[in-house]
């Protein structure tokens, strides 16, 4: 039973050979699981760690390391909001509080119309745009309240 | 100011030389710092490192001085170079030592009272020696898993684990199972398996000897006995045809466990489940501790009346066995008798067996049954289930043989046979003599340690003892000689069987009567040219390989 | 003297990052000449003369760094590009791929024929989606224009650039953490040596360069390590930087100027100034997170490499952050501590275990719960982790740690004595004006 698409299948053959070695292919086969899946489930790890010839464990394992990788279901809007200093110097605790009781649910969290999930995240290296948010794979800057509910609003 | 002392004694081609607390050390290139301390006698504090596993270096316990290097350097990973001048007890390596220290139990729980692994606790003995006593930590600890079954026998407290990673790289490198992992990141770092993959490989209990805290705990070890109460008497597994070199854990007359010793030639520093396990049946299955005669009913009496059995003095049982077994000779000739000896017997039981049997009872057929399971893996264990199958070839019975088995089995059947001694096997537990063939039998003389079908069958039936309960060689698989060890006292009248044998031999007016198992092998050792020139004591911790085996 | 900036001289072009524009305006032109006039031995020879030293964070020296690969070319080499910028308060890197992708791209080109290596890594940090997309596509680009792939502009010479994103760990800017994570492992520094220009990926020797030092490479291409050497405070600090500045200024951004800029020039006018004038300068992070943070009485300092290391702390990643009075210390730290605690990689004791220990005791601290011994505690740990880690990211939240409590005692007192931040109040006011 392969858990993703054959497209994906397909893809991913594609990938292990598309570097020196082997491994090098594993990061990128599970964003393209996830980018199907929207998480990566236990069985597609293992499906994956029989593509390679690698443990479940291991597998397992590296999904565990990376922040991308999520093991749960997310929003369809992933809200994740920078907290590191630059950030939290210009107000990101507000921004994150604000956000917190505008979707009515907790850093963490996700509404129950997996609508939107709501993180805190590390610095995203666009300090100079602080407060900022990325939204799936969008960044929104220079956010103030107003802005966040703005944002939120045109998320739909 | 005096010159520092320079390393000076000379080094070979592949040697260099260098100064480990001011003492002079010369080792081979490429040895690491912490073992050319090691090999001078000096222990570098570690928890990673493992010699049997690739290097880690993450447990910075090995910290040391390098002169020249600004940085403290982990002696694990360090290659020893020429000159070096290393200094593994200043100020600044004492300090750090104490930091890693506080570093590894700020998040551990310290329940030592009810942890198993007090007593051979490397947190507890590197506190003790190098750690400063208390703790400045006051916070709420990281909680993790406590007591789950990470694997059929293994139990893992993810809270006293130290991320040394021992484990990971056991089933990564030696069982190659790969069945562990180290989960998330920083301060929740955890090992852990994948859903519904545990840790189930056939050399799990490794990971358990390994761990150098409470963290991995042997199933069957739990809370049976504290490890200070423990001696550990050196010995070799009898699972397989390997011979893995193990410690026996005894204590109050009792194995507890079995664990790995080292012998780089043998078994390195690993053996496996079923060998860990091996000991278990001395205490699950029903003792044999005195001689047992059958009564048959007189030949008037009902039918329906069972023979009975009844325990016996050991001289009226030998008597017994031999009057049934000449009994047998005389009414049907040699050819109506027979033996089934076990490879699981020692050297000296089976030397004894082919001088007593053959020689002297002029039984002309002994068959030695093969126990075979699976195949032979890449790492330690052995198809052949028998510890002696290579002693008892080099003696002259013959290899596990399931020929000469099978037409033994089948001359009874027919009644060719009348008379069979078993030793150390079940062939009626295996289900390889049926019920129609033991009645047959008009004697079947068995000598075992446990109360095994065989034995309930028996016209006689003679106690030995059990794994662990006499001294002994074994010859594995490559043809080392390897002794067994006395380790804790056999039950009531169990003899080793060499002495069971060497009574029924005198009672034929046989003069083999070793005082001990050293004497019957020195006896084997002048007579058999497989074994010329050893000694039982020459054998000593690590066994000898057999010239010409 | 007006400084005709190099590294973000294309950004207002419109369509900086298409390979027409870069073309158009004199671009890879440095690489014909490096191709043509250069053997790959000359070229390295080339970079150490220039002086130039990696803008990553060590600002180890570029030349000498591929000086240390083996002489046998028994084994491929690699080089993979470091794009994983994710020190907090830095954003240069981001801003090159992005606005001028084919200016790194360039540099990388001529690097790798240098070096003698025939496949590149980009390694891009998973955050920098656009960044990607827009680097990939300057890949293309370039393969298409056959300044990639075989026998580029007919030298004989063969390169290939894989783009390889990684998936959410700070650790991964960290060389060997970047090497594993190129494998498809968990992102664990390895131990050192071998140094990866020996054993590097795949076991293969291995060259790990920023992007904004190999941006660089594209100016020392173009004009010579003579001209470059120029450029800065020779013979030690060349060449320009890229400084980010962020925090309470008036405008935040990446800024360019020659290594040297008086910091206070960049705050006071690159920068626009505070923030708020009524609050004034009082710390600065000069170098990124993890460099030593400098009290407003020392800014007094230029922005190179020996300068700031003569002032106790680093150059770091030029990443600039900026705290006016109303930022609470404690507080900032207890931040930065956060960051290390959720991005140590958890392998090594000290780095694990001290890490969530500070998040810990500065939580108390922040919490009214301190104790007197705190500061000193803090510390005293801080100086049990530095050196005795796997790889820099022990001193990445030791020097932090030390710095600030060190430089703001008072505060760290003021908090330990058992009340409750006195500054929230205005810090949460502060958060409210802006």
């Amino acid at each position: 039973m392969i858990p993703v698409r054959p497209e994906t299948d397909r893809l991913i053959g594609e990938l292990l050979t598309r570097y020196p070695q082997q491994g090098t292919a594993l990061l990128p086969a599970l964003y393209a699981i996830q980018d199907e899946l929207g998480h990566i489930t236990p069985e597609s790890m293992a499906y994956v760690a029989g593509k390679f010839g690698v443990s479940e464990a291991f597998v397992a394992g590296v999904v565990s390391f990376y922040t991308m990788f999520h093991r749960k279901p997310v929003g369809k809007h992933h809200i994740q909001v920078c907290r590191t200093l630059s950030c939290a110097l210009r107000g990101a605790g507000e921004i994150l509080r604000h956000l917190e009781s505008r979707l009515g649910i907790k850093e963490g969290g996700r509404t129950p119309d997996g609508r939107y999930s709501l993180i805190a995240v590390e610095c995203l290296g666009a300090c100079d745009t602080a407060p900022m948010c990325q939204v799936n794979d969008k960044e929104h800057g220079l956010l103030d309240p107003k802005k966040a509910d703005e944002l939120i609003r045109s998320l739909g | 100011m005096p010159e520092p002392t320079q390393p000076q004694p000379p080094a070979g081609p592949d040697e260099v030389a260098l100064l480990i607390d001011d003492k002079p050390v010369v080792v081979r290139k490429g040895t690491t710092v912490l073992q050319a301390a090691e090999a001078m006698g000096l222990l570098i504090p570690h928890y990673c490192y493992h010699p049997g596993l690739s290097i880690a270096g993450n447990c910075r316990m090995c910290l040391v001085e390098i002169e020249k290097m600004p940085k403290l350097q982990i002696g694990c990973a360090t290659v020893a170079a020429q000159g070096m001048v290393v200094k593994t007890g200043t100020e600044r390596v004492k300090t750090t030592r104490e930091g890693i220290m506080e570093f590894l139990l700020i998040n551990h729980p310290l329940d030592c009272p009810i942890c198993d692994q007090a007593g051979e606790c490397r947190l507890q003995q590197y506190e003790a020696a190098y750690g400063a006593g208390y703790s400045r930590f006051q916070e709420e600890k990281v909680h993790f898993p406590k007591r789950y079954d990470i694997g059929r026998q293994v139990v893992f407290d993810a809270e006293r684990c130290i991320k040394c990673t021992r484990c990971v790289r056991f089933c990564d490198e030696v069982s190659q199972s790969h069945e562990l992992s180290l989960f998330d990141r920083g301060d929740h770092s955890i090992i852990g398996t994948f859903p519904g993959k545990p840790l189930d490989n056939p050399y799990s209990g490794n990971t358990v000897d390994i761990c150098p805290v409470g963290a991995l705990t042997w199933k069957p070890f739990r809370f049976k006995a504290r490890v200070w109460f423990l001696k550990d008497i050196p010995s070799v597994c009898a699972g397989c045809a390997r011979g893995c070199n193990v410690n026996l854990a005894t204590y109050q007359n009792r194995i507890h466990r079995m664990t790995p010793r080292l012998n780089e030639k043998v078994n390195a520093w690993w053996m496996c489940d079923p060998g860990r396990e091996s000991f278990a049946p001395l205490y699950e299955r029903p003792r044999l501790e005195r001689p047992q005669i059958r009564m048959d009913p007189p030949a008037a009496s009902s039918p329906a009346a069972a023979p009975s059995r009844g325990p016996a003095l050991l001289d009226a049982a030998i008597d017994r066995a031999v009057e049934l077994l000449l009994g047998v000779k005389k009414r049907h000739g040699e050819r109506a008798l027979a033996g089934l000896v076990s490879a699981r017997l020692t050297v000296e039981d089976l030397y004894t067996a082919g001088l007593v049997l053959s020689k002297t009872m002029g039984i002309p057929r002994l068959a030695v049954p093969p126990h075979e399971e699976g195949k032979d893996d890449d790492l330690l264990i052995r198809r052949d289930r028998t510890p002696n199958a290579r002693g008892a070839a080099l003696l002259g019975i013959g290899p596990p043989d399931a020929s000469r088995l099978k037409e033994i089995l089948e001359d009874i059947a027919a009644g060719r046979v009348r008379g069979l001694v078993v030793i150390g096997e079940d062939p009626v537990g295996e289900g390889l003599l049926a019920a129609p063939a033991l009645a047959a039998l008009e004697a079947l003389v068995v000598i075992d340690w446990w109360r095994s079908p065989t034995i309930e069958a028996a016209h006689v039936a003679l106690p030995a003892c059990g794994y662990g309960e006499a001294e002994g060689v074994i010859v594995n698989f490559e043809g080392r000689a390897q002794r067994l060890r006395l380790a804790v006292r056999p039950p009531a009248e169990a003899e080793p069987a060499w002495r069971v044998l060497a009574r029924l031999g005198r009672r034929l007016g046989s003069s083999f009567e070793p005082a001990s198992a050293s004497a019957a092998f020195d006896e084997v050792a002048g007579r058999l040219p497989a074994f010329r020139g050893l000694s039982y004591r020459a054998l000593g911790g690590a066994g000898v390989m057999l010239e010409g085996a | 003297m007006a400084y005709e900036p190099l590294l973000t001289r294309n950004m207002k072009r419109p369509h900086s990052e298409s390979i027409e524009v870069y073309v158009s305006a004199g671009g890879y032109e440095g690489l014909r000449r490096v191709l043509k006039e250069f053997k790959p031995e000359a070229f390295v020879e080339e970079v150490k003369a220039s002086g130039l030293r990696g803008r990553g964070g060590a600002g180890f020296s570029t030349g000498m760094k591929w000086g240390f690969l083996p002489k046998s070319k028994d084994k491929p080499r690699y080089l993979a590009v470091n794009a994983d910028e994710s020190e907090p308060g830095t954003f240069k890197d981001r801003l090159l791929i992005e606005k001028d992708p084919h200016l790194v791209l360039e540099g990388i080109i001529a690097s790798a024929y240098a070096i003698e290596c025939h496949t590149a890594f980009f390694y891009i940090r998973g955050e920098f989606h656009a960044g990607a997309r827009i680097f990939q596509k300057a890949v293309d680009e370039a393969h298409a224009k056959g300044f990639l792939g075989k026998n580029i502009l007919g030298s004989g010479f063969d390169l290939d650039v894989l783009l390889y994103r990684g998936a959410g760990a700070y650790i991964c800017g960290e060389e060997t953490a970047l090497l594993e994570s190129l494998e498809g492992k968990r992102g664990l520094p390895r131990i050192k040596p071998p140094f990866p220009a020996l054993v590097g990926l795949y076991g293969c020797p291995t060259i790990i360069n920023n992007v904004e030092t190999l941006a660089n490479v594209t100016l020392i291409a173009e004009q010579g390590a003579a001209s470059y050497a120029g450029i800065g405070r020779p013979p030690k600090n060349t060449g320009p930087k890229l400084y980010c500045v962020s925090g309470h200024v008036k405008r935040p951004g990446v800024y360019e100027a020659p290594l040297g800029l008086p910091l206070l020039e960049l705050i006071n006018d690159r920068a626009g100034g505070m923030l708020r004038p009524d609050r004034p300068l009082k710390a600065v992070v000069p170098g990124g997170s993890s460099m030593r943070v400098l009290p407003a009485a020392k800014c007094d300092v230029l922005m190179d490499f020996d300068s700031l290391m003569a002032a106790g702390t680093m150059l770091g990643s030029a990443g600039v952050i900026v705290m006016d009075s109303s930022t609470c210390m404690v507080g900032a730290l207890l931040n930065l501590a956060r960051f290390y605690a959720h991005e140590s990689c958890g392998q090594c004791t000290p780095c694990r275990e001290g890490t969530g220990w500070f998040v810990k005791v500065l939580d108390r601290l922040e919490r009214g719960e301190g104790r007197k011994e705190d500061p000193d505690l803090l510390v005293d740990v801080a100086n049990r982790v530095e050196g005795n880690t796997i790889c820099p990211f022990g001193e990445a939240i030791a020097w932090p740690v030390q710095s600030y409590v060190k430089t703001f005692r008072e505060e760290f007192d003021e908090h330990a004595t058992g009340r409750a931040c006195p500054m929230q109040a205005a810090a949460a006011a502060t958060t409210k004006a802006t």
